[in-house]
């Protein structure tokens, strides 16, 4: 017997839940059409200038990034967790959720694995969501593209520690999809407070410097680290 | 050694299980029972996947403890479910599995083999019968060759031919100092292997003993 570590085994749980998504389109399908139908009627509920750029009549660059970025955080938010209440649905159907308990594996990589696949997802949504927020608000990332990205995945760390922690909570739940936001949602406040202030600032020209600067980003840190190592130490508790 | 003692499971007004005491040595037991007797609620209390409200299970002289991975590691579970992604194929499933618990690659192939499913490999778990499931179920349980077997219902749903391939990967995985536990309420086919049975009835046991002529005691007849 040649049994894997810690990572490898880890990283095959990730593999098949990626693998399942590929077969079933359960997970990232409704993501995708939650934040393009959200995405669209934002786009054309706001007003025009009239120069054919979508910003709000008569504000401030500054209002119109705010907006922007609260819209793009907002549509992520949910539809995150559209997506995560579907985290241990392949594990309940069949009751695969207890040979996975017994396989010798920490609880911890159990977890890691679920959050792995829950970013990835989050971040091919983010990748659909990004070019079409250029393309139907006219945004101009510029030179803040690279810092944007870097609040992206920080803000996505936060999100799917939590979402994914929650998601095993509401999963022993005959309905996870109205507990899910309501378990996460007082978690991922500052998170996403933090996430649309940053995002605000680099849509408003802001740059890497002054996303360093910003007192939000220490936050956001500060927060996906606690959330992060205490989300994979309770989820044993929460599998028990 | 698997000992239960003062074993109680209570669900709200519910009483599961009453106050068990059991031994289990080597070889294999059938628990059997009428429907809600408890059997599958003391095999998930012996895989540790259900903690008692009262009571312990000692696992050759220590107290059974879920998180540690050297005790998952000897055990092989088959609930009432199949345990399986119904995505993945069969050898897809098993491979997983394998890999986790560090199997030889080969394993899956000759469990397969054993239970019968060779040519249904690639078969996602969802297009299978109730009963093709089961038996890949109880492959899945058998794969990395456990010391400790806990095994639900594995003739549900199964013809003569499927409960004949169950019944030959069980007898083929049975070895000294390996304890095997079938729950069925059909006594009948694992009486024929079995070297002891218990009979649970309403969460109690009423009888409890060996199937060698030598060691017979009242479970023997016991149907």
């Amino acid at each position: 017997m040649n049994e894997p570590g810690f990572v490898a085994k880890t990283l095959l749980l990730t593999r098949k839940d990626l693998r399942i998504e590929l077969r079933a389109r359960d997970t990232l399908v409704p993501m995708l059409a939650f934040s393009f139908a959200v995405t669209l009627l934002l786009a054309f509920t706001l007003p025009t200038t009239g120069d054919n750029e979508r910003a709000i009549a008569g504000a401030s660059a500054t209002t119109v990034a705010d907006v922007l970025a609260g819209f793009f955080w907002v549509t992520i938010l949910f539809a995150g967790l559209i997506g995560f209440a579907r985290t241990f649905e392949t594990e309940q159907t069949e009751g695969a959720i207890d040979a996975l308990l017994l396989v010798p594996l920490d609880r911890s990589g159990m977890f890691l694995a679920k959050a792995l696949a829950n970013l990835i997802f989050i971040l091919l949504v983010e990748a659909f969501l990004l070019p079409l927020f250029v393309l139907l608000f006219t945004l101009d990332v510029g030179s803040g593209l690279a810092p944007l990205l870097l609040v992206i995945l920080l803000v996505d760390i936060g999100f799917v520690a939590v979402g994914t922690l929650f998601a095993s909570v509401a999963a022993q739940t005959s309905s996870r999809e109205l507990i899910l936001p309501v378990l996460a949602l007082p978690a991922l406040i500052p998170v996403f407070i933090a996430g649309a202030d940053l995002t605000s600032d680099l849509i408003a020209g802001g740059t890497f410097g002054t996303l360093v600067e910003a007192g939000w980003f220490g936050v956001l840190i500060a927060f996906d680290v606690i959330l992060g190592i205490t989300a994979a130490l309770v989820f044993e508790f929460v599998l028990e | 050694m698997i000992e239960a003692r003062g074993v109680t499971v209570v669900y709200g007004r519910t009483v599961a299980l009453d106050r068990i005491d059991l031994d289990l040595a080597e070889g294999v037991t059938g628990l059997f029972g009428q429907n809600g007797s408890g059997k599958s609620t003391l095999l998930r209390v012996m895989a540790g996947l259900l903690r008692p409200s009262a009571g312990t299970v000692m696992v050759g002289g220590r107290a059974l403890d879920l998180r540690e991975e050297s005790f998952r590691r000897r055990l092989g579970y088959a609930g009432h479910d199949s345990g399986l992604y119904l995505h993945l194929s069969i050898g897809e499933n098993l491979e997983l599995f394998g890999r986790l618990y560090g199997c030889a690659p080969n394993a899956p192939g000759t469990i397969l083999e054993r239970v019968g499913l060779a040519d249904r490999t690639d078969t996602r778990v969802g297009e299978l019968s109730a009963g093709l499931k089961r038996r890949a179920a109880v492959a899945r349980a058998l794969l990395h060759d456990p010391d400790i077997l806990l095994l639900d219902e594995p003739y549900a749903n199964l013809d003569d031919d499927g409960a004949a391939a169950v019944t030959a990967a069980i007898t083929a995985w049975r070895a000294p100092g390996k304890i095997g536990v079938v729950a069925t309420h059909g006594a009948k086919r694992v009486k024929a292997y079995a070297d002891g049975g218990v009979i649970l009835t309403r969460g109690s046991v009423t009888v409890a003993g060996t199937y060698r002529p030598n060691e017979r005691t009242e479970g023997a007849g016991a149907e």
